[in-house]
């Protein structure tokens, strides 16, 4: 029913460059998720789309027509603010109503597309209520049925469960996910949980200070990040910096400061290259005793962490180094304790290998 | 329809950014290209008069000394006693805060005619407190100076109680929008509430209290309806503006009134500037240096304050409002009571409200004329002050130039009204463009000009902080156009602060004396006709319109009141 495609889309504000040349198509009917740290320009692209902003470069498409001057109502997608921004002197009917009302439709149109989408979202007995009197799952949903009214093809979606606390969050996510689903709409939904974004998006763009880092499934995006950013933003993982000092045809062998050597199926770069190591901290195994193979390095536990159903451990290397692993609670599965000497171990496969970044490691992996 | 509202969006813009400037901005700054453009006239009447020299200029000079003198201190005392009611009113939740809000409010829309004379009898006469306390005379004489500034005690009560409010509700919702928790944790770090006073809320509501002070300055020193009935033998610049202009030596009034003008924008740009890019916060930044043992003293003394001597701040501002607010009222209405047949001295019934209302003097006569005059003119000016505000402030709100137009919209609110009418009648009146004479008309256009300012003020308030961008950008993504999304969602948001403003802007000009006084003409307004009875020395039927008058106000703040409760 609806696509969009932008191209080359720049936008500044005075001299901050918000976006710089994005090029990104989302297909009809897709659930598209861009995640990206507080300032990545997300919101600022969700109102391009939106026609809320006039970008100053580049094209935006509808359907494969050119919209960059279409104002706002008459693009057939709407934008749904954080609190979904109910018009409070409205109840829900007449917000439900609006887009109709202001399409000057027959009342009888009217009356009947909302009675039947206000059934749809089961609010139908709450139509004489406020905005204000409603609970948060409920808002959501006047807010859904209020675009669906309007007839919005494309649904934008701006960190639609900010203001929520955290289990309410999880239960309308998917709640929105399936009626989203359901009417066929294509939405592009913009937040920084990466959480979120893994749960409910059919893919995901990576933004980064106005450019687009990554664009992928959720599974491709954790299991392959293409940059030390995208690993550490969506899952986070361990960080090493280290020289590669030999490569093979199966890989290449890192070595770590104060002689620890790490082996890795990557190759990036030659023989000598600064490059940042990264393994995924449920992908770092604790043994009470050596492995054969690759990447058996010797650690003690300085910290014991529990979260939720994993136990995560901080555990010293030789080198001075930490090291953090999670592992599943299972059954009543032992638990290591601080203090334990124990076998760190990781298989080369799950080594990422990052060319060293320009503007070093810690700008890349920083508390975002 | 989309033709038509693009050609909508394209014309309202310019046509209301034109009736703004001619209606409003014009008049207020015409004096001073009258002054500028009658230079050698000026010259000749203030400073070379071939009889008394420069006399004039002498005078002027010392109506501005003293007018400065008595504003300057009825601000400092605003700031003394304000501030902690502010506190009070913002942090405290206490049985009667609403009524003590509205009480401190109360002066903003009272006609000051009315409660110049309340206070007046309150203080120097037997109907008042010195007759309570059963004294041959009133506790004061008209002229009893207040030690140390010399100002006339009375003059300077009126002052206190009309500027009281510009301070104490400024301060007081700068103070309700600073978060309680930086308080909570330096009290939790050990500072005692003064300390906490001192060090947090001081300098972060300093941006309110400047304003707030500004207010009260140029509100003090615009004052004319009050001032002129308790003002006994000094008179201030605006009184003077007046009085010249009765006595048709313009020059030397539009003078005055072009000085004036010119001090408002003096004392209001850079405070707009400063406030505008924060720069006083910053200033702050580098707190003065105070000695380590003085410090310690400081600090010893606040604690030893927050504890003992905390009832001080309670009663001291409480009491103030009683006295200077509440008992001139009480006064009058009790007064109305015992004159209401006949003098209840001399016991002769010419000296009774009866018969100066329907007797041979017939007040009732004109004070119906004046109360059909007052209406009309309040409600056209209002109603023509808010076709021109909304669209204004979603200009101010909307566009680059928006903090540059808010900042002209504070100079009719600051320009002594007196200045201001002056203003008027010069620019549309005979000596000017000629285009309408002295009388209802120039009265309402004269209104005009600082209604606008009051009603933009109150639509601001209710525009900001309550996210109307966001639902007007909801509603265009949900198919409506920019026109009707602000009919259906920007409007009904804003309606409050519309409904407010028009009220504020109502009863201030059914209170307005100063200007009017100049631009009426033969058509005289309730709060003229107040003084012109003081004058004429018919107390009974100046007893009976003031109380008149502030009913109909009181009136006016009960419905402000149920408005912005909802």
């Amino acid at each position: 029913m609806a696509n969009v495609r932008l191209i080359n889309v720049t936008k500044r504000f005075g001299r901050i460059l918000a976006l710089d040349r994005i090029n990104l198509s989302v297909m009809d009917g897709e659930y598209l998720c861009i995640l990206g740290p507080t300032g990545a320009g997300k919101t600022t692209l969700l109102r391009i789309i939106a026609g809320l902003l006039e970008p100053d470069e580049g094209e935006v498409y509808i359907d494969g027509k050119r919209v960059n001057s279409v104002p706002p109502e008459k693009r057939s997608a709407v934008y749904m603010f954080q609190n979904f921004a109910l018009f409070p002197h409205m109840t829900v009917w007449q917000n439900v109503s609006f887009g109709p009302v202001v399409k000057e439709w027959s009342p009888e149109r009217i009356r009947n597309v909302t009675s039947e989408i206000l059934e749809m979202v089961r609010l139908g007995e709450r139509r004489d209520a406020y905005p204000h009197e409603l609970s948060g799952g409920m808002q959501q949903r006047v807010a859904l049925a209020r675009a669906i009214a309007a007839g919005a093809k494309i649904l934008l979606l701006d960190e639609p469960f900010g203001a929520l606390d955290a289990r309410l969050r999880v239960n309308l996510r998917t709640q929105l996910r399936s009626l989203v689903k359901e009417q066929g709409l294509t939405a592009i939904h913009v937040t920084h949980d990466q959480e979120e974004a893994l749960m409910v998006a059919d893919r995901i763009v990576i933004l980064r200070e106005g450019r687009i880092e990554q664009i992928g499934s959720p599974q491709e995006i954790y299991t392959n990040p293409k940059s030390i950013f995208v690993m550490s933003f969506v899952g986070g993982a361990n960080f090493f910096d280290g020289v590669i000092s030999h490569i093979d045809r199966l890989g290449s062998t890192v070595d770590l400061r104060g002689g620890l050597r790490i082996r890795a199926h990557s190759i990036t770069g030659r023989v000598g290259d600064r490059v940042v190591i990264a393994i995924r901290r449920e992908n770092v195994h604790l043994r009470k005793s050596r492995m054969r193979g690759f990447n058996n390095l010797i650690g003690e536990i300085t910290d014991v962490m529990f979260v939720g159903g994993s136990i995560e451990y901080v555990v010293r290397l030789e080198n001075g180094m930490s090291i953090m692993s999670r592992v599943l609670l299972e059954g009543k599965g032992r638990v290591l304790k601080r203090g334990d000497v124990v076998i760190v171990s990781f298989h080369p496969r799950d080594c990422h290998v990052f060319p060293y970044p320009e503007r070093g490691l810690l700008k890349e992996i920083e508390a975002i | 329809m989309s033709k038509t509202s693009n050609l909508l969006s394209k014309l309202i813009v310019p046509c209301t950014l034109m009736t703004f400037v001619i209606l409003v901005l014009l008049p207020s700054l015409y004096l001073l290209s009258y002054v500028f453009l009658r230079w050698d006239e000026v010259w000749y009447e203030v400073f070379a008069n071939p009889i008394i020299g420069d006399e004039k200029w002498r005078q002027i000079i010392g109506i501005l000394l003293f007018s400065f003198k008595l504003s300057l201190s009825a601000v400092a005392f605003d700031l003394i006693f304000g501030i902690p009611l502010a506190y009070i009113l913002a942090r405290k939740k206490f049985p009667g805060k609403g009524l003590l809000e509205d009480l401190v409010t109360l002066p903003l829309v009272i006609p000051t005619s009315g409660f110049g004379f309340a206070t007046l009898i309150t203080w120097t006469t037997t109907a008042g407190i010195g007759g309570l306390l059963g004294l041959p005379s009133g506790i004061v004489s008209l002229n009893t100076p207040v030690p140390i500034i010399n100002v006339p005690f009375v003059l300077f009560i009126v002052h206190v109680a009309l500027t009281f409010p510009y301070v104490v509700r400024t301060v007081e919702t700068k103070i309700e929008s600073i978060d309680i928790t930086y308080e909570i944790a330096s009290r939790t770090l050990g500072a005692s509430s003064l300390s906490t006073f001192r060090n947090i809320l001081l300098p972060l509501s300093l941006p309110g209290i400047f304003s707030g002070a500004v207010l009260a300055f140029a509100r003090s020193l615009g004052e004319t309806g009050a001032t002129m009935i308790v003002s006994g033998v000094s008179t201030t610049a605006s009184v003077a503006i007046v009085r010249w202009a009765s006595e048709f030596k313009i020059p030397t009034a539009a003078f005055m009134g072009g000085l004036l003008v010119l001090i408002a924008w003096i004392i209001i740009l850079p405070v707009e500037a400063f406030i505008g890019k924060g720069r006083i916060r910053r200033r702050i930044r580098g707190t003065p240096y105070i000695p380590a043992n003085l410090m310690r003293k400081l600090i010893e003394f606040e604690r030893f304050a927050s504890r003992r001597l905390f009832f001080i701040k309670d009663i001291v501002p409480l009491a103030i409002v009683v006295v200077v607010i509440i008992i001139p009222i009480a006064v009058v209405l009790s007064s109305v009571i015992i004159y209401w047949s006949a003098d209840p001295y001399t016991g002769r019934i010419e000296g009774g409200i009866l018969y100066q209302l329907f007797g041979p003097p017939n007040y009732f006569n004109s004070l119906t004329k004046a109360t059909l005059t007052s209406i009309i003119v309040a409600l056209i000016s209002t109603y023509i002050a808010m076709c021109i505000s909304i669209p204004l402030s979603f200009i101010i709100e909307r566009r680059w130039y928006g903090r540059i137009l808010r900042t002209t919209l504070k100079v009719p609110m600051i320009i002594p009204s007196s200045s201001l009418g002056l203003s008027v009648m010069l620019l549309w009146g005979p000596s000017g463009l000629n285009l309408i004479d002295s009388g209802i008309w120039m009265i309402i256009l004269t209104h005009i000009v600082f209604s606008v300012p009051v009603i933009v003020e109150s639509i601001i308030a209710a525009y900001e902080g309550s996210g109307i961008e966001m639902y007007e950008e909801s509603a265009r993504t949900l198919g409506a156009d920019a026109y009707n999304a602000i009919e259906t969602v920007s409007l009904p948001l804003i309606k409050g602060g519309i409904i407010t403003g028009s009220i504020l802007s109502f009863t201030r000009s059914l209170g307005e004396t100063g200007a009017t006084f100049i631009v009426m003409g033969r058509d005289i307004t309730i709060p003229v006709l107040v003084v012109n009875m003081v004058e004429g020395l018919a107390v009974p039927a100046a007893l009976f319109t003031s109380t008149y008058l502030l009913a109909l106000s009181l009136i006016m703040l009960a419905i402000i009141r149920v408005v912005t409760k909802r």
